[in-house]
């Protein structure tokens, strides 16, 4: 085994996490969210970890894509949402009037389910970010995109076609190709939503390798319907159920000795 | 925690699974606590034939431990348990070890009856022979505590057998003494003695697998792991579980 393997083999199972011993990216409190008439979130609170992965999992409708679109304010697109509660970024209130919310949506970049680059040159989609803000130094262009291929684990298969046609790339590739372009930018948070759902199976170890590495830099959420990737990925783990947060802990704790019923029942594949 | 809670999942196969994981370990508790009979009985009753018994059942033993791995292994890579599910498989290859342990020392320990009755010597005539029995039964109350424990997830019958482990160890270092003592006053034969001795310390490591076997049955009910808890917290947990 190689050093650097090795090192991350001692990573993974050596350290004892506790929110306590975390510095927070993100504050959650007494959150609810509303569609009309219909609340979809009650009273969510937590905390999630600077350059940590945080797993969300939890039942279809359950509301952890909802959580997750709250983050980087995804849901102010859709008309009937109301919000309450508080939610902070680095300490920044994220739902105060005065705030940007261009520049949140910098700061918390996001992956969808379905790879959706642009129909532009590989080089076009990584930098596509950057020239919205202005930059136009095109070796800060070019130093940038080598940098976001190569920490999305894409340089190697695209440094020779930069000028291809993005669409052309395989789903795992576009996949990676979107994530390249979310960290471009260099936000502080990463938002997935269930990123590896239309990938086969070497492209979704391919991103999961790939999300532990990027936690390095980032901070990392990811909404998963497969349990086993969130139990592979994430340092720790939320599991949500009919807008509740139920339970959220870290992920070693949740996936071994719920304390909540309701998580076991779910985890372990139990009626309930 | 109820047994009944793992044969409800969506997956009839992984129903099936640990519910044959469950009999299986059972089994071989089953086959460890006769061997443990046999050995009291071939000890009290200085009764060779009774001591071969222990062998013979030990090879079913071995291959009921090589069964339990097998299963374990098999719904790890096919099932990916969680939860209870998980610790079900982590403390049923540990209990399937000290299971196949208290086998092979109980083999050990039959070794004193089967060759003193062949030479026509009774074993109740040996110093520390008391000690031996107290121990031996001790080992076979305990054993039989833990597997009820298990197969029913109760903890309310085994939060004495740390206590008991203590107090062994008493009668152990007493009955050791007497054997001592014994060596250097004539009367005995040394390999007698050495015999005795043999058999004592296999009784004595018997007991301390069946403490392991309880700390493995605390780990599946109630998620903690007391091995190693230090005395205060230990106490403190075992109170918090009589109430």
């Amino acid at each position: 085994m190689s050093e650097a393997k090795m090192n991350i083999a001692l990573d993974r199972s050596n350290k004892a996490l506790s929110l306590e011993n975390e510095k927070i990216a993100i504050e959650v409190k007494n959150w609810n969210l509303y569609y009309g008439d219909k609340q979809a979130l009650s009273n969510v609170n937590m905390l999630v970890p600077e350059n940590r992965v945080t797993a969300f999992i939890g039942p279809s409708g359950c509301g952890k894509s909802t959580l997750l679109r709250c983050f980087n304010r995804m849901n102010d697109l859709i008309d009937i949402v109301s919000v309450e509660g508080k939610m902070a970024l680095h300490g920044d209130d994220m739902y105060e009037k005065q705030m940007d919310v261009s520049a949140l949506r910098r700061r918390v970049g996001m992956v969808f389910q379905k790879p959706n680059p642009f129909p532009k040159s590989i080089y076009e989609n990584v930098c596509y970010g950057l020239r919205l803000q202005g930059i136009k130094d095109k070796a800060l262009l070019d130093e940038t995109v080598e940098w976001a291929l190569k920490s999305a684990g894409l340089w190697e298969e695209a440094k020779d076609r930069l000028d291809d046609n993005a669409l052309a790339m395989s789903g795992g590739q576009q996949q990676r190709l979107c994530i390249a372009r979310a960290i471009a930018i260099k936000p502080d948070v990463l938002l997935l939503d269930e990123p590896t759902s239309a990938l086969d199976p070497i492209s979704t170890l391919a991103i999961e390798e790939l999300i532990f590495e990027l936690k390095k830099d980032f901070t990392i959420l990811i909404v998963t319907h497969n349990m086993q990737q969130a139990a592979r990925v994430s340092d720790y783990t939320a599991f949500m159920y009919m807008g509740e947060l139920i339970e959220y802990s870290s992920t070693d704790n949740l996936f071994t000795n719920p304390k909540v019923k309701r998580t076991e029942d779910y985890i372990t594949g139990r009626y309930g | 925690m109820e047994r009944g809670q793992f044969n409800e999942h969506i997956s009839g196969q992984l129903n099936r699974n640990l519910e044959a994981l469950f009999n299986q370990v059972l089994e071989m508790g089953g086959l460890v606590e006769r061997q443990l009979d046999y050995l009291l009985e071939a000890t009290t009753c200085d009764d060779r034939s009774i001591a071969k018994k222990v062998k013979q059942l030990d090879k079913i033993v071995n291959r009921e431990e090589m069964e339990i791995d097998r299963l374990c292994a098999m719904v790890l890579a096919r099932q990916q348990p969680r939860a209870s599910d998980l610790r079900l498989i982590i403390i049923s290859i540990r209990m399937a070890v000290d299971l196949e342990r208290i086998g092979d020392e109980a083999v050990i320990a039959s070794k004193l009856s089967s060759r003193m009755a062949k030479q026509r010597v009774q074993c109740s005539s040996l110093p520390g022979f008391k000690g031996l029995v107290e121990i031996a039964s001790c080992g076979v109350e305990n054993l039989k505590k833990s597997l009820n424990a298990f197969s029913c997830l109760d903890l309310s019958e085994i939060i004495d057998i740390v206590d008991d482990q203590e107090r062994m160890e008493l009668v152990q270092k007493h009955a050791l003494a007497e054997i001592q003592e014994a060596f250097e006053k004539t009367g005995h034969s040394p390999e007698h003695l050495m015999e005795m001795i043999y058999a004592v310390r296999a009784c004595s490591r018997i007991t301390d697998h069946v403490v392991n076997l309880t700390e493995s049955v605390v780990y599946l009910v109630e998620g903690r792991d007391i091995r190693n808890m230090d005395t205060v917290k230990l106490s403190e947990f075992l109170d918090g579980v009589k109430e």
